[in-house]
């Protein structure tokens, strides 16, 4: 296995670098400069931002320091946005709050979604099952954004005004970054992060049960089920031994493709409801044409997004005998 | 996007619905974007692409849904009432015995952005970096509080600079302006200030390599050997700060003298903004390139560590050092319903704490402030018809009965439609490219574009002059200009552009930010000049882009937005004063020889009847010309609550925090 993964990471190096290249090069093919001085800018300017910027120097130069910063993981170059600065602290600042979100809304909808899936799969042409499946295309149907509205209205708004106190926060309280690990965890936590996390249960909630469902139907016409049925096994031990545990293989995959996605947070769940998360920074970052920003994210999303992928054959190997890797 | 609005209007509701998905899918809020690469405000990187809420308009083609009144400073006069100033010790009691029983004054007011990202004086280049630097650092100069038309007034000096002859003016500190205190001095105590920390944060904004500095373009060509210092020290190895410069003379520590190149009415306005504060040299030293996030000013409020959650929020601390400083006697008439003037005479700052709240998107706001987690809010785009009525312009009864008061606030904008004079088709000075860009100016609907964007409250006006300041056409209307819409003189003008019903007319480029509603927008420019045989290709931009097109001279045709950087006309006309040309601020690329010896004659002139005279004679130069079509104005409204008290809004400057006072 250690030589297969060897391998397969020595395959990636190159393909690595050049998501770096070919970011780096998307980045520029629009001088930020201008945007950068805004009015009253004159060539001197320009020429003068473009040194400070580094722009100036040749993109080999550009590229090598980039590479440096990766394979050294120190990020040490400075935010173009934020003075002193540099990416590795800005992004430190922020991978925190989006982990806050994403790592609870993974752990619930996964949970959710594969029990309802079981039960549906398990009545499937029933009315529960139809019933389960109505919903869920429905809140596929809705906007993201229709959910974070009506989410920060009725339960931030309206319901704190129902109840005469702060149930969940409407927006996210400034002091709130200083507090104490126990602090965060009993009071901050939730007060300012519960109610986005459920949030953006409820959205995915849709999307995984239905494929969820899908995967699961199939396995229940498989022949080991009618077997255990036959044996006169009980439904939840078959729903839950039997079915899930062949189940996995897509559930891991799923599961495991996600992972690179939770650093990324979810801007408009933290633009909404100002959580000082990644998704929030990297949009800022997108829109002032902060590159430093940009492009160490997107080599930690790269180096994540390859190692998901290794860390997906494994799991296959350790819950599939029949997958060896080699 | 306001899910509080949608409940007062249910009809509202399936359209957001719809308006969602595709917003969700382009990736964010569209009024956080424009505000994040735009920025207004005085002194501020004022440039930006069209975004709106709020406003009042004045529009004499068709029966108005719009009018307001503009200023009318004549109807108000200017009282100043008696006072009597707080000591020092019923001040200083005042404020021990709140932090005694924990009940410190403390405002909550929001910021519509992402906060700033440096405090450093010489970096700041938007109006929240102006907003919240302004409240640590401070300027020779300042803003009276509540004269209008604005006036400037001492800040760090005894008296405003005296001069003999205009060109060489002599400064005096005041005695009893310190430095915060803060570990870069000596036993953490903060020293007095002195004319050679004027001088040294002056010489910041020339370091450009160095410092980073953004905003020489303030001091560009005033000061005598300023631009020659500058040059040479961004040349050399190192800047030294202590090479002299010919028009600085340090005369003493409270006392320098500056000379101008030439006689310039504007300098004094300049002293009044932001980037020329004074900051320490020691702390400038100590933190380096930090020294944006530990700013060491005089100001009247100071930032402890951990106060500022740079995209969430930043908390101002009483500055316990502050100088005497008094709330002001002088105010209008109108103040005094507002019980504005009440407070004259009380020491400054008024409040132990401000809490500043960035919001990125506007229902949080919105619905904070109607949780009463906020003390004012600007009333967003989609929330007007929810506080105000839109007949009326007036503050809904509803909000009324809950003690709050509303105030509309004119922007200094001059939102606008470029050409480019340098383009072979609309640019040039022969007859036909005139008649052609007059036909185009006829064409365009500013009232329709008002009505269908904005609520039909921008102000819609004549010439490059925005409201409330010198050299406003009276009313808002000029017999010169050639606005529309009136399509018989826009077809007629085509006919003697050489382009009958727009026959052998070639497709114009137009560009335009892709932020905001700039897409439909434009769709409303195209059928507009359709009718009068013009086609237009569409070309939405990042604004960075749009910027660089422009700076290019490469835009045919395009729209920008101006903040006025201070109140004087002559900051608008000098975006078509020829040696401005991109990448100037003379984005127009517009020359007139005639127009350029005037606009160097009003430089040095005070404000007289003869000046504003040349600013009319200047202003219908343009109108006949055609450099732009234009134009609109922005008015920003707010609602304040019943506990804040002494809050007269504006934006046109922004170290107010130090006058107002909550009471809960």
């Amino acid at each position: 296995m250690w030589s297969y993964l060897i391998r397969r990471l020595a395959y990636n190096i190159p393909v690595y670098f050049s998501i770096l290249l070919l970011v780096m090069l998307a980045l520029r093919v629009r001088d930020p400069v201008f945007g950068r001085l805004g009015k009253n800018a004159t060539q001197e300017d320009i020429t003068a931002l473009r040194a400070e910027l580094g722009l100036d120097r040749p993109f080999v130069y550009q590229y090598g320091d980039q590479v440096r910063q990766v394979v050294t993981f120190t990020f040490d170059e400075k935010s173009w946005d934020y003075d002193g600065q540099t990416v590795g602290e800005v992004l430190r600042r922020c991978i925190g709050p989006s982990l806050a979100i994403t790592i609870p809304a993974l752990i619930l909808t996964s949970l959710l979604s594969i029990s309802v899936s079981l039960v549906s799969a398990w009545f499937r042409g029933r009315t529960l099952d139809k019933s389960l499946v109505f919903v869920s295309v429905l809140g596929m149907s809705i906007s993201f954004l229709v959910y974070i509205i009506f989410g920060q209205y009725f339960g931030a708004y309206r319901l704190n005004e129902y109840l005469g106190k702060d149930l969940f926060a409407i927006y996210y309280e400034p002091s709130a970054s200083n507090a104490t690990l126990g602090e965060f965890v009993t009071q901050v936590w939730p007060k300012y992060y519960l109610l986005p996390v459920m949030i953006s249960v409820i959205v995915a909630m849709g999307y995984d049960t239905r494929f969820y469902r899908a995967v699961m139907v199939e396995e229940s016409s498989r022949d080991y089920i009618t077997t255990a049925t036959a044996k006169g096994a009980s439904h939840g031990k078959i729903m839950f031994v039997h079915m899930l545990k062949n189940a996995l293989i897509p559930i891991i995959t799923r599961v495991v493709i996600t992972i690179p996605f939770l650093i990324t947070g979810s801007f408009l769940l933290e633009r909404y409801f100002g959580i000082p998360g990644m998704g929030n920074q990297l949009l800022m970052a997108v829109e002032s044409g902060d590159f430093p920003i940009v492009q160490s994210f997107t080599a930690v999303f790269a180096a994540i997004y390859i190692l998901s992928n290794l860390l997906t054959d494994v799991l296959y190997a350790l819950v599939d005998p029949r997958v060896r890797l080699s | 996007m306001n899910f509080a609005n949608v409940f007062a209007r249910p009809g509202l509701f399936l359209t957001l619905s719809v308006l969602a998905v595709g917003i969700a899918g382009c990736g964010g809020d569209s009024e956080t974007s424009s505000e994040v690469s735009s920025a207004e405000g005085s002194g501020s990187d004022s440039q930006s692409p069209e975004d709106g809420d709020g406003g009042g308009s004045s529009r004499p083609s068709r029966p108005s849904t719009s009018e307001r009144d503009t200023p009318d400073h004549a109807s108000d006069p200017v009282v100043v009432s008696e006072m009597t100033k707080q000591s020092a010790e019923e001040f200083e009691q005042g404020y021990k015995s709140r932090l005694a029983s924990g009940q410190l004054k403390s405002a909550r007011i929001p910021m519509r952005s992402d906060g700033p990202k440096s405090l450093d004086p010489i970096r700041g280049s938007t109006t929240y970096e102006n907003q919240c630097a302004s409240q640590t650092v401070e300027t020779l100069l300042q803003y009276k509080y509540l004269k209008r038309p604005f006036e400037y007034e001492p800040l760090l000096l005894t008296e405003l600079p005296q001069s003999e002859d205009g060109l060489t003016w002599h400064f005096t500190l005041k005695d009893d302006v310190f430095f915060h205190d803060n570990a870069c001095f000596p036993g953490g105590k903060g020293r007095k200030i002195t004319s050679a920390d004027v001088i040294y944060s002056w010489k910041r904004m020339a370091d450009i390599k160095g410092a980073n500095s953004k905003v020489w373009w303030l001091m560009k060509d005033t000061v005598k050997g300023f631009d020659e210092y500058k040059d040479s020290q961004n040349a050399a190895a190192a800047f030294d700060y202590d090479a002299p410069v010919e028009g600085f003379e340090i005369v003493n520590d409270r006392e320098f003298k500056v000379t101008l190149r030439q006689k310039s009415q504007s300098f004094m306005w300049k002293l009044c903004m932001f980037q020329t504060a004074v900051v320490a040299r020691e702390a400038v030293e100590k933190y380096g390139e930090r020294f944006g996030l530990t700013p060491v000013g005089t100001g009247p409020f100071i930032v402890k560590e951990g106060d500022w959650q740079q995209g969430l929020g930043i908390k101002f601390s009483r500055n316990p050092n502050y100088h005497e400083a008094y709330y002001p006697a002088e105010h209008m008439k109108s103040d005094e319903a507002d019980d504005l003037h009440l407070a004259a005479g009380q020491r400054l700052p008024i409040l132990d704490e401000v809490q500043v709240v960035f919001y990125k998107t506007d229902q949080p706001m919105w619905l904070e402030f109607k949780a009463d987690k906020l003390d004012y809010a600007q009333v967003p785009a989609e929330n007007f018809p929810e506080a105000f009525s839109k007949r009326t312009r007036k503050l809904k009864r509803e909000m009324k009965n809950k003690g709050m008061k509303g105030y509309p606030v004119d922007l200094l904008d001059f939102i606008f439609r470029g050409f480019n004079m340098e383009d072979k088709v609309l640019g040039g000075n022969s007859e036909k490219a005139k008649y052609l860009r007059q036909a185009i100016c006829s064409a365009l609907d500013w009232d329709e574009q008002n009505e269908a964007f904005y609520n039909g409250i921008n102000v819609i006006y004549d010439g490059v002059i925005p409201p409330g300041l010198p050299g406003y056409p009276q009313g808002g209307n000029s017999d010169k200009a050639y606005r529309g819409l009136d399509l018989e003189r826009a077809k007629e003008l085509m006919a003697r552009a050489g382009y009958p019903d727009g026959k052998g007319m070639p497709t114009i480029d137009y560009y335009t930010s892709r932020a905001q509603n700039g897409q439909e927008q434009s769709e409303m420019i195209s059928t507009q000049l359709s009718k009068i045989g013009i086609n237009v290709q569409v070309h939405l931009l990042d604004f960075s882009q749009l910027i660089k097109k422009v700076d290019e001279k490469s835009a045919q045709f395009f729209s920008f937005a101006w903040s006025s950087d201070y109140p004087d006309g002559e900051n608008n006309l000098a975006l078509f004063y020829g040696p401005n040309e991109a990448p100037g601020s003379n984005h127009f690329n517009y020359k007139n020889a005639e127009y350029d010896k005037l606009y160097e004659q009003i430089v040095s002139m005070a404000p007289s009847p003869e000046r504003d005279e040349i600013y009319e004679k200047m202003q219908s130069m343009l109108m006949e010309d055609c450099p732009f079509a234009g134009s609109m104005a922005r008015t920003r409204f707010f609602v304040v609550t019943e506990r804040m008290k002494n809050f007269k809004p504006v934006e046109t400057f922004e170290n107010w925090y130090k006058y107002v006072d909550v009471v809960k």
